[in-house]
Protein backbone atom coordinates (compact mmCIF):
# COMPACT_ATOMS: atom_id res chain seq x y z
CA UNK A 1 0.00 0.00 0.00
CA UNK A 2 2.36 2.96 1.06
CA UNK A 3 4.73 1.62 -1.68
CA UNK A 4 1.57 2.46 -4.33
CA UNK A 5 1.01 5.24 -2.89
CA UNK A 6 3.82 6.83 -3.12
CA UNK A 7 4.90 6.36 -6.52
CA UNK A 8 2.94 9.70 -8.41
CA UNK A 9 5.01 12.54 -6.99
CA UNK A 10 2.14 14.71 -5.16
CA UNK A 11 0.70 17.34 -6.78
CA UNK A 12 1.99 19.87 -4.75
CA UNK A 13 5.92 18.67 -5.36
CA UNK A 14 5.37 19.08 -9.09
CA UNK A 15 4.02 22.48 -8.78
CA UNK A 16 7.18 23.32 -6.96
CA UNK A 17 9.50 22.06 -10.04
CA UNK A 18 11.70 25.31 -11.14
CA UNK A 19 14.42 23.24 -11.88
CA UNK A 20 15.05 20.74 -14.56
CA UNK A 21 14.06 18.00 -12.43
CA UNK A 22 10.88 19.11 -13.22
CA UNK A 23 11.60 16.39 -16.47
CA UNK A 24 12.39 13.54 -14.55
CA UNK A 25 9.41 13.96 -12.01
CA UNK A 26 6.55 14.77 -14.72
CA UNK A 27 7.93 12.08 -16.90
CA UNK A 28 9.11 9.04 -15.21
CA UNK A 29 11.14 6.41 -18.02
CA UNK A 30 8.03 7.38 -20.30
CA UNK A 31 10.16 6.45 -23.28
CA UNK A 32 9.91 2.53 -24.55
CA UNK A 33 14.02 1.56 -24.32
CA UNK A 34 13.87 0.83 -28.28
CA UNK A 35 15.89 -2.50 -28.62
CA UNK A 36 19.49 -1.85 -29.26
CA UNK A 37 19.91 -2.95 -33.25
CA UNK A 38 23.34 -1.65 -33.95
CA UNK A 39 25.59 1.26 -32.81
CA UNK A 40 23.90 3.84 -34.52
CA UNK A 41 20.57 2.97 -32.90
CA UNK A 42 21.97 2.71 -30.11
CA UNK A 43 24.06 6.17 -29.80
CA UNK A 44 21.15 8.50 -31.38
CA UNK A 45 20.37 10.26 -28.68
CA UNK A 46 23.63 10.98 -27.29
CA UNK A 47 24.72 12.06 -30.96
CA UNK A 48 22.02 14.07 -31.77
CA UNK A 49 22.25 15.94 -28.13
CA UNK A 50 25.30 16.51 -28.21
CA UNK A 51 25.29 17.43 -31.92
CA UNK A 52 22.18 20.01 -31.43
CA UNK A 53 24.98 21.61 -28.64
CA UNK A 54 27.60 21.76 -31.33
CA UNK A 55 25.55 22.92 -33.99
CA UNK A 56 24.36 26.15 -31.65
CA UNK A 57 27.73 27.04 -30.91
CA UNK A 58 29.30 26.68 -34.45
CA UNK A 59 26.65 28.97 -35.67
CA UNK A 60 26.81 31.24 -32.85
CA UNK A 61 30.39 30.99 -33.55
CA UNK A 62 30.64 31.83 -37.93
CA UNK A 63 27.56 34.23 -37.70
CA UNK A 64 30.06 37.52 -37.67
CA UNK A 65 31.28 35.92 -40.90
CA UNK A 66 28.09 35.55 -42.54
CA UNK A 67 26.44 38.43 -41.50
CA UNK A 68 27.59 41.77 -40.99
CA UNK A 69 26.58 43.24 -38.30
CA UNK A 70 25.58 46.79 -37.59
CA UNK A 71 27.90 48.76 -35.14
CA UNK A 72 25.58 48.85 -32.52
CA UNK A 73 24.86 44.94 -32.54
CA UNK A 74 28.52 44.66 -32.46
CA UNK A 75 28.59 45.99 -29.53
CA UNK A 76 26.13 43.08 -27.52
CA UNK A 77 27.77 40.29 -29.56
CA UNK A 78 29.88 37.74 -28.48
CA UNK A 79 31.49 34.33 -29.55
CA UNK A 80 31.49 31.34 -28.06
CA UNK A 81 35.23 31.15 -28.41
CA UNK A 82 35.82 34.94 -27.04
CA UNK A 83 33.25 33.30 -23.94
CA UNK A 84 35.84 30.60 -23.78
CA UNK A 85 38.54 32.84 -23.56
CA UNK A 86 37.37 35.10 -20.89
CA UNK A 87 36.31 31.88 -18.78
CA UNK A 88 39.79 30.61 -19.48
CA UNK A 89 41.72 34.25 -18.23
CA UNK A 90 39.28 34.68 -14.85
CA UNK A 91 39.99 31.54 -13.68
CA UNK A 92 43.64 31.92 -15.10
CA UNK A 93 44.15 35.37 -13.34
CA UNK A 94 42.40 34.47 -10.23
CA UNK A 95 40.02 37.04 -10.38
CA UNK A 96 37.51 35.18 -10.67
CA UNK A 97 37.79 33.64 -7.24
CA UNK A 98 36.48 36.52 -4.82
CA UNK A 99 33.31 37.12 -6.27
CA UNK A 100 32.90 32.85 -6.52
CA UNK A 101 33.80 32.92 -2.73
CA UNK A 102 31.29 35.85 -1.72
CA UNK A 103 28.37 34.47 -4.14
CA UNK A 104 29.03 30.68 -2.72
CA UNK A 105 29.08 31.81 0.64
CA UNK A 106 25.79 33.01 0.47
CA UNK A 107 24.12 30.15 -1.41
CA UNK A 108 25.61 27.43 1.46
CA UNK A 109 24.41 29.44 4.34
CA UNK A 110 20.94 30.00 3.14
CA UNK A 111 20.69 26.64 2.12
CA UNK A 112 21.85 25.34 5.31
CA UNK A 113 19.61 27.32 7.23
CA UNK A 114 16.54 26.44 4.83
CA UNK A 115 17.42 23.16 5.53
CA UNK A 116 18.11 23.42 9.09
CA UNK A 117 14.94 24.92 9.41
CA UNK A 118 12.77 23.00 6.49
CA UNK A 119 13.19 19.29 7.85
CA UNK A 120 12.01 19.72 11.29
CA UNK A 121 9.36 21.69 10.68
CA UNK A 122 8.33 19.47 7.40
CA UNK A 123 8.35 17.04 10.11
CA UNK A 124 6.57 18.53 12.78
CA UNK A 125 3.26 20.10 10.25
CA UNK A 126 3.33 16.33 8.54
CA UNK A 127 2.96 14.71 11.96
CA UNK A 128 0.59 17.51 13.19
CA UNK A 129 -2.77 18.10 11.78
CA UNK A 130 -3.52 20.94 13.92
CA UNK A 131 -0.38 22.91 12.66
CA UNK A 132 -0.40 21.77 9.53
CA UNK A 133 -3.90 23.49 9.20
CA UNK A 134 -2.50 26.79 11.06
CA UNK A 135 0.72 26.67 8.91
CA UNK A 136 -0.73 26.27 5.63
CA UNK A 137 -1.83 29.48 4.64
CA UNK A 138 1.24 30.94 5.43
CA UNK A 139 2.95 28.04 3.18
CA UNK A 140 0.74 28.65 0.36
CA UNK A 141 1.06 32.52 0.29
CA UNK A 142 4.74 32.52 0.47
CA UNK A 143 5.16 29.88 -1.58
CA UNK A 144 3.54 31.08 -4.53
CA UNK A 145 4.86 34.54 -4.21
CA UNK A 146 8.16 35.12 -5.77
CA UNK A 147 10.33 35.59 -3.44
CA UNK A 148 12.01 38.79 -4.95
CA UNK A 149 9.43 40.75 -3.60
CA UNK A 150 10.86 40.61 -0.44
CA UNK A 151 14.32 42.29 -1.71
CA UNK A 152 13.72 45.63 -1.35
CA UNK A 153 12.90 45.34 2.04
CA UNK A 154 15.48 43.01 3.29
CA UNK A 155 18.06 45.49 1.51
CA UNK A 156 16.73 48.10 3.98
CA UNK A 157 16.98 45.87 7.23
CA UNK A 158 20.39 43.81 6.59
CA UNK A 159 21.84 46.25 4.08
CA UNK A 160 24.09 45.38 0.94
CA UNK A 161 26.10 42.74 2.69
CA UNK A 162 26.10 39.00 3.28
CA UNK A 163 22.91 38.38 5.47
CA UNK A 164 20.32 39.93 2.45
CA UNK A 165 21.16 37.42 0.08
CA UNK A 166 21.33 34.89 2.96
CA UNK A 167 17.57 35.87 3.53
CA UNK A 168 16.62 36.05 0.12
CA UNK A 169 18.44 32.35 -0.71
CA UNK A 170 16.56 31.10 2.65
CA UNK A 171 12.99 32.07 1.57
CA UNK A 172 13.55 30.81 -1.81
CA UNK A 173 15.09 27.00 -0.63
CA UNK A 174 12.72 26.99 2.50
CA UNK A 175 9.71 25.84 0.89
CA UNK A 176 10.70 23.13 -1.57
CA UNK A 177 12.45 21.37 1.48
CA UNK A 178 9.44 22.41 3.40
CA UNK A 179 6.78 21.23 1.43
CA UNK A 180 8.37 17.93 0.02
CA UNK A 181 9.41 16.86 3.97
CA UNK A 182 5.82 17.35 4.80
CA UNK A 183 4.55 15.21 1.78
CA UNK A 184 7.14 12.64 2.52
CA UNK A 185 5.84 12.41 6.44
CA UNK A 186 2.09 12.58 5.37
CA UNK A 187 2.73 9.48 2.88
CA UNK A 188 4.53 7.53 5.31
CA UNK A 189 3.39 4.30 5.93
CA UNK A 190 0.69 3.92 8.94
CA UNK A 191 1.32 0.46 9.18
CA UNK A 192 4.63 0.74 10.11
CA UNK A 193 4.03 3.53 12.33
CA UNK A 194 1.55 1.46 14.39
CA UNK A 195 4.06 -0.99 14.64
CA UNK A 196 6.67 0.48 16.04
CA UNK A 197 4.46 2.75 18.12
CA UNK A 198 3.12 -0.88 19.52
CA UNK A 199 6.53 -1.75 20.47
CA UNK A 200 6.80 1.68 22.77
CA UNK A 201 8.06 3.91 20.34
CA UNK A 202 7.94 7.19 21.18
CA UNK A 203 7.04 10.67 18.71
CA UNK A 204 11.41 10.72 18.29
CA UNK A 205 11.77 7.13 17.97
CA UNK A 206 8.73 7.09 15.05
CA UNK A 207 10.20 10.48 13.35
CA UNK A 208 14.09 8.31 13.40
CA UNK A 209 13.01 5.07 12.36
CA UNK A 210 9.75 5.41 10.17
CA UNK A 211 8.85 8.82 9.08
CA UNK A 212 12.64 10.14 8.01
CA UNK A 213 13.96 7.22 6.16
CA UNK A 214 10.74 6.85 4.59
CA UNK A 215 10.14 10.59 3.30
CA UNK A 216 13.90 10.63 2.11
CA UNK A 217 13.53 10.60 -1.50
CA UNK A 218 10.57 12.99 -1.24
CA UNK A 219 13.51 15.14 0.73
CA UNK A 220 15.94 14.91 -1.66
CA UNK A 221 13.25 15.81 -4.83
CA UNK A 222 12.91 18.97 -2.83
CA UNK A 223 16.33 19.69 -2.16
CA UNK A 224 16.79 19.64 -5.85
CA UNK A 225 14.46 21.77 -6.29
CA UNK A 226 15.82 23.75 -3.33
CA UNK A 227 18.75 24.06 -5.21
CA UNK A 228 17.61 25.38 -8.18
CA UNK A 229 15.81 28.43 -6.35
CA UNK A 230 18.90 28.82 -3.79
CA UNK A 231 21.16 29.33 -7.01
CA UNK A 232 18.36 31.85 -8.35
CA UNK A 233 18.20 33.57 -5.26
CA UNK A 234 21.95 34.28 -5.22
CA UNK A 235 21.67 35.77 -8.66
CA UNK A 236 18.93 37.91 -7.70
CA UNK A 237 19.91 39.37 -4.46
CA UNK A 238 23.55 40.41 -6.40
CA UNK A 239 21.51 42.06 -8.88
CA UNK A 240 19.74 44.67 -7.04
CA UNK A 241 21.66 44.40 -3.50
CA UNK A 242 24.91 43.33 -3.13
CA UNK A 243 28.64 44.85 -3.07
CA UNK A 244 30.32 41.17 -4.22
CA UNK A 245 29.91 38.24 -5.84
CA UNK A 246 29.15 36.79 -9.46
CA UNK A 247 25.44 38.67 -10.02
CA UNK A 248 27.25 41.82 -9.14
CA UNK A 249 30.14 40.85 -11.40
CA UNK A 250 27.91 40.43 -14.46
CA UNK A 251 25.96 43.41 -13.94
CA UNK A 252 28.58 45.79 -14.00
CA UNK A 253 29.74 43.82 -16.98
CA UNK A 254 26.35 43.96 -18.63
CA UNK A 255 26.55 48.24 -18.29
CA UNK A 256 30.06 48.49 -19.56
CA UNK A 257 28.98 46.50 -22.82
CA UNK A 258 31.44 43.02 -21.67
CA UNK A 259 29.21 40.58 -23.23
CA UNK A 260 31.77 38.06 -22.53
CA UNK A 261 32.17 38.39 -18.84
CA UNK A 262 28.15 38.10 -18.39
CA UNK A 263 27.92 34.80 -20.52
CA UNK A 264 30.85 33.34 -18.42
CA UNK A 265 29.20 34.04 -15.45
CA UNK A 266 25.91 32.91 -16.68
CA UNK A 267 27.91 29.08 -17.83
CA UNK A 268 29.54 28.93 -13.76
CA UNK A 269 26.06 29.32 -12.29
CA UNK A 270 24.77 26.90 -14.74
CA UNK A 271 27.64 24.65 -14.51
CA UNK A 272 27.61 24.94 -10.69
CA UNK A 273 23.53 24.28 -10.20
CA UNK A 274 23.72 21.32 -12.51
CA UNK A 275 27.47 20.37 -10.23
CA UNK A 276 25.07 19.92 -7.48
CA UNK A 277 22.07 18.42 -8.83
CA UNK A 278 24.27 15.89 -9.87
CA UNK A 279 26.07 15.74 -6.32
CA UNK A 280 22.47 15.08 -4.72
CA UNK A 281 21.24 12.76 -7.56
CA UNK A 282 24.49 10.56 -6.49
CA UNK A 283 23.52 11.60 -2.61
CA UNK A 284 20.14 10.23 -3.29
CA UNK A 285 21.28 6.56 -4.78
CA UNK A 286 23.94 6.37 -1.75
CA UNK A 287 20.87 6.84 1.12
CA UNK A 288 18.22 5.03 -1.08
CA UNK A 289 20.55 1.77 -1.76
CA UNK A 290 18.73 0.20 0.86
CA UNK A 291 15.17 0.66 -0.60
CA UNK A 292 13.82 -2.07 -2.86
CA UNK A 293 13.21 -0.72 -6.56
CA UNK A 294 13.73 2.59 -5.56
CA UNK A 295 14.70 3.68 -8.93
CA UNK A 296 11.37 2.81 -10.05
CA UNK A 297 10.29 5.14 -7.60
CA UNK A 298 11.79 8.70 -8.39
CA UNK B 1 -26.51 -10.37 13.29
CA UNK B 2 -26.95 -7.56 15.71
CA UNK B 3 -23.09 -7.43 16.32
CA UNK B 4 -23.04 -6.40 12.23
CA UNK B 5 -25.77 -3.60 12.51
CA UNK B 6 -23.46 -2.02 15.07
CA UNK B 7 -20.63 -2.16 12.89
CA UNK B 8 -22.44 -0.84 9.91
CA UNK B 9 -23.73 2.21 12.08
CA UNK B 10 -20.21 3.23 13.36
CA UNK B 11 -18.67 2.90 9.84
CA UNK B 12 -21.73 5.55 8.80
CA UNK B 13 -19.73 8.89 10.14
CA UNK B 14 -21.77 10.91 12.49
CA UNK B 15 -23.12 14.27 11.66
CA UNK B 16 -20.25 16.68 11.80
CA UNK B 17 -20.69 20.19 13.58
CA UNK B 18 -19.85 23.25 11.47
CA UNK B 19 -16.62 23.85 13.99
CA UNK B 20 -15.66 19.70 12.90
CA UNK B 21 -15.94 19.84 9.51
CA UNK B 22 -14.00 23.57 8.49
CA UNK B 23 -11.56 22.59 10.86
CA UNK B 24 -8.74 23.36 8.47
CA UNK B 25 -9.63 26.49 7.24
CA UNK B 26 -11.00 28.10 10.30
CA UNK B 27 -7.57 26.96 12.19
CA UNK B 28 -6.03 28.34 8.82
CA UNK B 29 -7.89 31.81 9.23
CA UNK B 30 -7.26 31.77 13.23
CA UNK B 31 -3.35 31.07 12.45
CA UNK B 32 -3.52 34.15 9.93
CA UNK B 33 -5.38 36.53 12.08
CA UNK B 34 -3.32 35.90 15.41
CA UNK B 35 -0.14 36.42 13.30
CA UNK B 36 -1.28 40.04 12.10
CA UNK B 37 -2.86 40.81 15.66
CA UNK B 38 0.38 40.07 17.26
CA UNK B 39 2.53 41.81 14.52
CA UNK B 40 0.04 44.86 15.87
CA UNK B 41 0.38 44.29 19.42
CA UNK B 42 4.11 43.50 18.85
CA UNK B 43 4.57 47.44 19.34
CA UNK B 44 2.77 48.14 22.44
CA UNK B 45 6.00 46.50 23.70
CA UNK B 46 8.74 47.17 21.17
CA UNK B 47 9.01 50.80 20.17
CA UNK B 48 7.98 51.74 16.78
CA UNK B 49 10.49 52.62 14.24
CA UNK B 50 8.26 53.93 10.80
CA UNK B 51 11.26 53.88 8.57
CA UNK B 52 12.53 50.14 9.69
CA UNK B 53 9.07 48.05 10.19
CA UNK B 54 5.34 49.04 9.63
CA UNK B 55 2.36 47.78 11.38
CA UNK B 56 -0.89 46.17 9.91
CA UNK B 57 -3.57 49.18 10.17
CA UNK B 58 -0.96 51.60 8.67
CA UNK B 59 -0.74 49.35 5.70
CA UNK B 60 -4.36 48.14 5.44
CA UNK B 61 -4.75 52.18 5.48
CA UNK B 62 -1.96 52.99 2.82
CA UNK B 63 -3.86 49.62 0.72
CA UNK B 64 -6.97 51.87 1.06
CA UNK B 65 -5.30 54.87 -0.12
CA UNK B 66 -3.36 53.12 -2.99
CA UNK B 67 -6.41 51.63 -3.83
CA UNK B 68 -9.23 54.63 -4.06
CA UNK B 69 -5.98 56.99 -5.74
CA UNK B 70 -6.04 54.68 -8.71
CA UNK B 71 -2.10 54.87 -8.63
CA UNK B 72 -1.94 51.01 -7.38
CA UNK B 73 -4.42 49.84 -10.09
CA UNK B 74 -2.64 51.78 -12.84
CA UNK B 75 0.90 49.99 -11.58
CA UNK B 76 -0.49 46.59 -12.04
CA UNK B 77 -2.31 47.25 -15.56
CA UNK B 78 1.37 48.71 -16.52
CA UNK B 79 2.94 45.45 -15.24
CA UNK B 80 0.17 43.29 -16.92
CA UNK B 81 1.10 44.42 -20.45
CA UNK B 82 4.41 43.03 -20.98
CA UNK B 83 2.97 40.12 -18.71
CA UNK B 84 0.76 38.89 -21.45
CA UNK B 85 2.96 39.77 -24.07
CA UNK B 86 5.38 37.50 -22.72
CA UNK B 87 3.22 34.80 -21.56
CA UNK B 88 1.34 33.96 -24.11
CA UNK B 89 4.50 33.86 -26.39
CA UNK B 90 5.83 31.48 -23.90
CA UNK B 91 2.19 29.76 -24.31
CA UNK B 92 2.44 29.26 -28.16
CA UNK B 93 5.96 28.66 -28.71
CA UNK B 94 6.65 26.29 -25.37
CA UNK B 95 3.73 24.12 -26.32
CA UNK B 96 4.59 24.11 -30.21
CA UNK B 97 8.11 22.94 -29.88
CA UNK B 98 7.12 20.70 -26.96
CA UNK B 99 4.36 18.93 -29.13
CA UNK B 100 7.53 18.79 -31.76
CA UNK B 101 9.63 16.91 -29.53
CA UNK B 102 7.37 14.61 -28.25
CA UNK B 103 6.25 13.60 -31.52
CA UNK B 104 9.43 13.40 -33.74
CA UNK B 105 11.61 11.59 -31.51
CA UNK B 106 14.72 12.68 -33.40
CA UNK B 107 13.69 16.15 -33.06
CA UNK B 108 13.23 14.93 -28.98
CA UNK B 109 16.55 13.86 -29.04
CA UNK B 110 18.13 16.68 -30.83
CA UNK B 111 16.65 19.40 -28.10
CA UNK B 112 16.15 17.52 -24.72
CA UNK B 113 19.62 18.33 -23.79
CA UNK B 114 19.82 21.59 -24.99
CA UNK B 115 16.85 22.92 -23.29
CA UNK B 116 18.22 20.96 -20.21
CA UNK B 117 20.92 23.58 -20.27
CA UNK B 118 18.87 26.30 -20.62
CA UNK B 119 16.32 25.61 -18.22
CA UNK B 120 19.01 24.55 -15.61
CA UNK B 121 21.10 28.06 -16.44
CA UNK B 122 19.77 30.76 -14.63
CA UNK B 123 18.59 32.88 -17.57
CA UNK B 124 17.23 35.57 -15.11
CA UNK B 125 21.35 36.30 -15.32
CA UNK B 126 20.50 37.56 -18.73
CA UNK B 127 18.27 40.44 -17.69
CA UNK B 128 20.71 42.83 -17.82
CA UNK B 129 21.73 42.23 -21.31
CA UNK B 130 18.55 42.15 -21.96
CA UNK B 131 17.08 45.60 -20.99
CA UNK B 132 20.46 46.94 -22.40
CA UNK B 133 19.95 45.98 -25.55
CA UNK B 134 16.12 45.91 -25.79
CA UNK B 135 15.58 49.35 -23.51
CA UNK B 136 13.37 49.32 -20.60
CA UNK B 137 9.88 49.64 -22.26
CA UNK B 138 7.37 46.80 -22.98
CA UNK B 139 9.72 44.81 -25.01
CA UNK B 140 12.59 43.63 -23.06
CA UNK B 141 9.81 43.22 -20.14
CA UNK B 142 8.02 40.65 -22.16
CA UNK B 143 11.41 38.73 -23.68
CA UNK B 144 12.34 38.29 -19.91
CA UNK B 145 9.58 37.14 -19.04
CA UNK B 146 9.09 35.05 -21.97
CA UNK B 147 12.34 33.30 -21.28
CA UNK B 148 12.05 32.44 -18.23
CA UNK B 149 8.26 31.18 -18.60
CA UNK B 150 8.60 28.97 -22.24
CA UNK B 151 10.62 26.04 -20.58
CA UNK B 152 8.06 24.83 -18.44
CA UNK B 153 5.41 25.10 -21.20
CA UNK B 154 8.31 23.42 -23.72
CA UNK B 155 8.93 20.23 -21.10
CA UNK B 156 5.37 19.67 -20.20
CA UNK B 157 4.14 19.52 -23.67
CA UNK B 158 7.40 17.16 -24.31
CA UNK B 159 6.21 15.06 -21.05
CA UNK B 160 2.59 14.53 -21.49
CA UNK B 161 3.21 14.17 -25.47
CA UNK B 162 5.47 11.04 -24.61
CA UNK B 163 2.51 10.23 -22.00
CA UNK B 164 -0.31 9.15 -24.25
CA UNK B 165 -1.00 5.66 -24.19
CA UNK B 166 -0.56 4.14 -27.10
CA UNK B 167 -2.79 1.43 -26.53
CA UNK B 168 -5.81 4.10 -26.26
CA UNK B 169 -4.51 4.89 -30.05
CA UNK B 170 -4.66 1.28 -31.06
CA UNK B 171 -7.96 0.82 -29.16
CA UNK B 172 -9.51 4.14 -30.99
CA UNK B 173 -8.33 2.87 -34.37
CA UNK B 174 -9.45 -0.81 -33.91
CA UNK B 175 -12.59 0.41 -33.16
CA UNK B 176 -13.09 2.83 -36.16
CA UNK B 177 -12.47 5.78 -34.41
CA UNK B 178 -11.67 8.85 -36.86
CA UNK B 179 -8.79 11.13 -36.43
CA UNK B 180 -10.85 13.71 -34.96
CA UNK B 181 -11.78 11.02 -32.23
CA UNK B 182 -8.03 10.31 -31.73
CA UNK B 183 -7.08 14.04 -31.04
CA UNK B 184 -10.26 14.72 -29.19
CA UNK B 185 -10.53 11.48 -27.10
CA UNK B 186 -6.74 10.48 -26.53
CA UNK B 187 -4.13 13.04 -27.46
CA UNK B 188 -6.08 16.63 -26.06
CA UNK B 189 -6.94 15.04 -22.91
CA UNK B 190 -3.79 13.57 -22.06
CA UNK B 191 -2.05 16.18 -23.15
CA UNK B 192 -3.50 18.92 -21.62
CA UNK B 193 -2.93 18.74 -18.08
CA UNK B 194 0.63 18.77 -18.45
CA UNK B 195 0.08 21.56 -20.15
CA UNK B 196 -2.23 23.48 -17.20
CA UNK B 197 0.59 22.05 -14.75
CA UNK B 198 3.04 23.89 -16.71
CA UNK B 199 1.29 26.75 -17.02
CA UNK B 200 1.05 27.20 -12.80
CA UNK B 201 4.36 26.83 -12.88
CA UNK B 202 5.51 29.25 -15.61
CA UNK B 203 3.12 31.86 -14.09
CA UNK B 204 5.55 32.26 -10.96
CA UNK B 205 8.30 32.11 -12.82
CA UNK B 206 6.55 35.28 -15.12
CA UNK B 207 5.95 37.29 -12.11
CA UNK B 208 9.76 36.55 -10.94
CA UNK B 209 10.51 37.81 -14.64
CA UNK B 210 8.23 40.94 -14.48
CA UNK B 211 10.25 42.21 -10.97
CA UNK B 212 12.93 41.37 -11.96
CA UNK B 213 12.72 43.57 -15.44
CA UNK B 214 11.17 46.68 -13.74
CA UNK B 215 13.47 46.60 -10.50
CA UNK B 216 16.55 47.42 -12.87
CA UNK B 217 14.57 49.62 -14.72
CA UNK B 218 11.16 51.31 -14.92
CA UNK B 219 9.06 54.12 -14.35
CA UNK B 220 6.27 52.44 -13.62
CA UNK B 221 4.70 49.44 -12.64
CA UNK B 222 4.13 47.06 -9.67
CA UNK B 223 7.91 46.28 -9.29
CA UNK B 224 8.92 49.70 -9.79
CA UNK B 225 6.67 51.00 -6.86
CA UNK B 226 8.32 48.53 -4.31
CA UNK B 227 11.28 49.31 -4.84
CA UNK B 228 10.73 53.09 -5.08
CA UNK B 229 8.41 53.16 -1.94
CA UNK B 230 11.13 51.29 -0.54
CA UNK B 231 13.71 53.99 -1.74
CA UNK B 232 11.29 56.77 -0.03
CA UNK B 233 11.48 54.68 3.27
CA UNK B 234 7.58 54.68 2.52
CA UNK B 235 7.39 51.22 4.39
CA UNK B 236 3.59 51.22 4.54
CA UNK B 237 3.07 51.74 1.10
CA UNK B 238 6.09 48.91 0.14
CA UNK B 239 4.04 46.04 2.31
CA UNK B 240 0.83 46.93 0.68
CA UNK B 241 2.15 46.84 -2.57
CA UNK B 242 3.99 43.45 -1.57
CA UNK B 243 0.84 42.30 -0.21
CA UNK B 244 -0.82 43.27 -3.36
CA UNK B 245 1.56 40.93 -5.75
CA UNK B 246 1.33 38.09 -2.78
CA UNK B 247 -2.43 38.29 -3.50
CA UNK B 248 -2.25 38.16 -6.90
CA UNK B 249 0.26 34.75 -6.85
CA UNK B 250 -1.67 33.33 -4.98
CA UNK B 251 -4.71 33.54 -7.05
CA UNK B 252 -3.24 32.81 -9.86
CA UNK B 253 -1.52 29.79 -8.86
CA UNK B 254 -4.14 28.19 -7.01
CA UNK B 255 -6.83 28.94 -9.45
CA UNK B 256 -4.87 27.22 -11.65
CA UNK B 257 -4.42 24.56 -9.24
CA UNK B 258 -8.19 24.82 -8.84
CA UNK B 259 -9.12 24.88 -12.56
CA UNK B 260 -7.08 21.42 -13.49
CA UNK B 261 -9.17 19.86 -10.31
CA UNK B 262 -12.05 21.04 -12.35
CA UNK B 263 -11.24 20.58 -15.44
CA UNK B 264 -9.10 17.31 -15.34
CA UNK B 265 -10.93 15.11 -12.25
CA UNK B 266 -9.06 11.56 -13.94
CA UNK B 267 -5.85 13.13 -12.80
CA UNK B 268 -6.63 14.03 -9.31
CA UNK B 269 -4.00 12.50 -7.17
CA UNK B 270 -1.26 12.46 -9.58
Amino acid sequence: MGRARRVPVASRAIAMSESQTLKAELAPAGEPAAPARNGWHRFEPVLLGAGSIVLLLLVWGILPQIVTLSAGTKLFFTTPSQVAGTLWRLFATGVIWKPLGVSAAGFAIGLAMAIAVGLPLGVLIGRSRMLNAMFDPFITAFNATPRLVFLPLVMLWFGLGLWSKVLIVFIGALFPILINTYEGVRNADKLLINVVRSFGAKEWDVARLVVVPNSMPYIIAGLRLAIGRAVLGVVVAEFFGSEAGLGVMMVQAAGRYQVDIVFSGLIIFAVLSLAMTALVQILENRLSRWRPQHAAEF
Amino acid sequence: MTDVTSDIAQDVAPPLSFAQRYRKPLLGLFAVVLFFAAWQAAFLVVPFNKLFISKPDLIAESFVDLLLSGELLRDLAVSAVPFLYGFTAAVIVGVMVGIVMGWRMRVGYALDPLMTVFYASPLVALAPLVIVFFGVGVSGKAIIIFLLAVFPFIFNAYAGVRAVDRLLINVVRSLGGSEKDLYLKVIVPSVLPYIVAGARIAVGRALIGILVGEFFAASEGIGYAIARFGDLFALDKMFACIFAIMVIAVVLTEGIRWAERAAFPWRVGQ
